[in-house]
């Protein structure tokens, strides 16, 4: 849409950022504690996430529990329960860095 | 598909899988704050995502932190570790030996909760196995609870066994996965019912020795312990009839299922005194850090919930204790009741009482029950009679085709022996499976009835061929009789009642709408009912022309005078019952004409569908049927139309017309001889309606605009019309 093409430079540059993370390896903790750990597929303005074949991993304190993940498959994590985001270093690097000069 | 693959992947995928992703040596690299910032310069309502990802495929997505779709964030909102078995016997927190009576009581009463609410259609792991002492009873040291955890395992086992077999229950009805428990299949049957046993005795001198003796002091502490000694007595020897009575129904002898009645009589004997000792068992703590699960010792609702697929109920709600012994007791009766199944050798009889059972909305045990009595090994029926052998009766009982009398030349003919064989043969399959179908829960009946039509009218075209072969037989050998349409009326019959099963379900299912009712009912009585009536007065013509035969011949051998006796014709009740039902539909269907006449009945505005869709619809199954030929909805517009009649009725005469038929009904069910309840329910809305029609056609209440009521209480598929 034509809109789009005329916005500010620095948004096409943040949707480049982030297109370029797209299937790859992503975690999250969310604001229970546990962690989810898959590819990751979609997002929107409130930082909702999608993670395709997701893993749950619970709180690393737990340590009865510890252990196996479960598998969750398609999961949506709501923007405001997401704690952090991390991603492979080796993946971010073939996406042409994420972070820029670093 | 979901959760087969979570569990059957546990080993495989996740073992290996997973540290590889959270070892250390992958580095992971915080960007959060990137992110966030990044997502904030997208646009409201734009989403960012991989070409070949959508919105279609993100609406799919389990919604995490939302309670009912995160399995998982109940587990940790719990302000208590889930410790499983081992850990909970490492850390104390569950006893093994040194059990009070109370807790014994209480626990064992927890799992026959447990037990019920998985019978009832929720998994084993949110019922059963929240019982950390069936995980396994070779760790439990107290006798009467390792014999009680291996009881219930086999229990479990062998009901799941009979359901799998059976092969009757659905999603909504059954939860066959056992999550990888093992249902104690170290031990054989025959050690667990001892293991039983020998509890049952020791409890037994102990309930003795605390027992009162004459003239003594009762202390009230030792008489709290009679009490007790005898609650665990009963509950040890409730489970161990139980599951006697289930192994009973493993084995391949007939006798063997009296001895399951025997067994099931005894356990219900026991239910009053298990009911009136409740209040000794331990009872659960409410955990208040959530308003959550009752917690009970030896009891974990959470410690399965991560081997739950990502999309399941939450929490199965567990039955109270108190309608514990309410279920067990109608479970005992309908148990009972399957077992007496095996005096029925009549196919048509038994037929009958798969409906009649169903008909009481049974359990999935005691449905599954039913069916492997029947067909053991899907042989045999009651593992005695070949099921050709059944078939051939029933067409005895209903038609006697000449072909099956051993009066009559065909019956040793080569030819006709194979026709009639090879025809017996294909009517054994779809008659196991019409059977197999009243065993499933109602609802789903009503789509396999529509199904199983289709195999019927193969076989209703090779009866009418079979049939027409033996006659040309018949005619070279003995030209005086006939062999017309004997098979083909059997079959007919039977095309014929399921379809009237098809359209009355709908009642029961509550399917149709109101302004619906006037052409099922119509179908239902003009059509349905009136070809039953004629097929089963075929078949009663034809049983009297055999025996007229089997008379004759015997007048010619011997000089005997035939005795003149008026015997009850077989098939009468059966059509006195279709006279009924039949007016009954026709006065149902005269009141709806009626009622829309009088503008009161709701139609809806026909947007993007007409009445003629729905028609089509609703009788859509028939179309695969030859005999009867389904009726298009313009036939039925012809048929129906009221315009042929001089001078058309008006609606007070169809109130008088339904009025009369409902008249008709009542007598033609009073005066059967024997009335069983499905007579008297019917009479109950046959005498109000007939009233209420004659009171219509007076002009009562006629400028009245408020809708009528349908009152389907009384009678599943008749109606009481209300007018308000």
């Amino acid at each position: 849409m034509a809109p789009l093409q005329l916005e500010a430079p620095s948004s096409s540059q943040a949707r480049q950022k982030l297109e370029g993370l797209l299937n790859k390896n992503m975690r999250i903790r969310m604001t229970d504690g546990r962690t989810l750990v898959g590819l990751f597929l979609c997002t929107d303005r409130d930082c909702n996430v999608i993670l395709g074949s997701a893993q749950e991993f619970l709180k690393s304190s737990d340590m009865f529990s510890q252990g196996e993940p479960r598998v969750l498959g398609l999961a949506m994590i709501p923007g405001h329960h997401v704690v952090s985001i991390e991603v492979e270093a080796d993946t971010l690097a073939d996406a042409q860095c994420f972070r820029g000069s670093h | 598909m979901v959760m087969k693959s979570s569990v059957d992947d546990d080993d495989a995928g996740w073992g290996l899988g997973i540290p590889e992703k959270m070892r250390n040596n992958v580095n992971w690299v915080d960007v959060t704050h990137e992110f966030k910032g990044a997502c904030k310069e997208l646009n409201l309502g734009e989403l960012l995502h991989d070409k070949l990802f959508g919105l279609f495929e993100a609406m799919s997505a389990i919604e995490m932190m939302d309670p009912k779709m995160d399995a998982g964030m109940i587990g940790n909102q719990v302000n208590r570790k889930v410790l499983n078995f081992e850990q909970a016997v490492k850390d104390n927190a569950i006893k093994v030996r040194d059990l009070s009576l109370p807790e014994l009581i209480g626990i064992i009463d927890t799992c026959f909760c447990c037990l019920i609410t998985w019978l009832e259609g929720h998994s084993l792991a949110q019922t059963v196995f929240t019982c950390l002492y069936v995980h396994s009873p070779d760790l439990i040291e107290d006798p009467a609870l390792k014999a009680f955890a291996l009881g219930i395992l086999k229990v479990c086992d062998i009901a799941r066994e009979k359901v799998n077999k059976a092969a009757v229950f659905e999603e909504e009805d059954f939860q066959a996965m056992t999550y990888g428990f093992k249902m104690a299949n170290n031990v054989t049957d025959l050690r667990v019912t001892g293991m039983l046993k020998d509890v049952e005795e020791e409890l037994q001198r102990k309930v003795k020795s605390t027992r009162s003796r004459q003239g003594e002091q009762r202390n009230p502490e030792v008489e709290l312990e009679h009490q007790q000694y005898l609650a665990l007595f009963n509950r040890i020897k409730f489970i161990r009839l139980l599951l006697t009575a289930l192994i009973a129904f493993t084995k391949k002898e007939t006798s063997s299922v009296g001895e399951a009645q025997k067994l099931m009589a005894q356990a219900a004997d026991l239910l009053s005194a298990i009911h009136s000792s409740i209040q000794h068992g331990i009872q659960s703590q409410n955990d208040t850090t959530k308003g959550d699960h009752p917690i009970m010792m030896g009891f974990e609702p959470l410690v399965n919930q991560r081997l739950l697929p990502p999309t399941f109920p939450r929490y199965a709600k567990i039955i109270k204790r108190e309608d514990m012994v309410v279920y067990f007791s109608k479970l005992i009766e309908r148990i009972k009741t399957v077992c007496d199944v095996i005096n029925t050798i009549n196919l048509h009889g038994i037929l009958d009482f798969f409906c009649e059972f169903s008909e009481q909305s049974p359990c999935v045990l005691s449905r599954s029950l039913l069916q492997t009595t029947f067909l053991i090994d899907n042989k045999k029926v009651f593992g005695t009679h070949l099921m050709q052998d059944m078939i051939k009766d029933a067409l005895r009982c209903f038609v006697s085709p000449p072909v099956l009398s051993s009066k009559c030349c065909l019956f040793n003919n080569h030819q006709a022996k194979d026709y009639i064989d090879s025809f017996v043969t294909h009517c054994s399959r779809p008659f196991c499976s019409l059977i197999q179908i009243h065993g499933h829960n109602r609802a789903r009946q009503r789509d396999k009835l529509g199904h199983i039509l289709e195999e019927f009218a193969t076989l209703q075209d090779e009866a009418e061929k079979v049939d027409a072969a033996l006659h040309g037989l018949l005619m070279k050998l003995e030209p005086q009789r006939q062999h017309l349409a004997c098979l083909g009326t059997w079959i007919l019959y039977h095309n014929l009642r399921i379809m009237i099963q098809y359209l009355l379900s709908g009642f029961e299912l509550e399917l149709y709408s109101m302004h619906e009712y006037y052409y099922i009912y119509w179908y239902l009585s003009e059509f349905l009912y009136a070809w039953l009536m004629s097929t089963l007065s075929r078949a009663d013509s034809s049983q009297m022309a055999e025996e007229r035969i089997a008379e004759e011949q015997q007048k010619g051998r011997s000089s005997k005078k035939a005795k003149k006796k008026k015997k009850v014709r077989p098939l009468s009740k059966e059509i006195t019952m279709s006279q009924a039902y039949q007016n009954m539909c026709a006065g149902m269907y005269k009141t709806m004409v009626a009622l829309d006449m009088d503008g009161k009945v709701r139609k809806p505005s026909f947007e993007l569908d007409s009445e003629q869709v729905r028609y089509e619809h609703r009788f859509a199954p028939f179309n695969s049927v030859v005999t009867p030929p389904p009726v298009h909805y313009i036939q039925f517009k012809e048929m129906s139309d009221l315009k042929k009649y001089n001078p058309p009725p008006g609606s007070s005469d169809l109130y008088l017309a339904a009025s009369k038929h409902f008249q008709q009904a009542k007598l033609i069910l009073e005066n059967v001889s024997t009335p069983d309840p499905e007579v008297n329910r019917i009479l109950k809305v046959a005498k109000p309606n007939m009233v209420v029609m004659k009171l219509l056609a007076g002009g009562h209440k006629k400028e009245n605009k408020v809708l009528p009521e349908f009152d389907f209480s009384v009678h599943k598929y008749f109606p009481l019309v209300k007018i308000i």
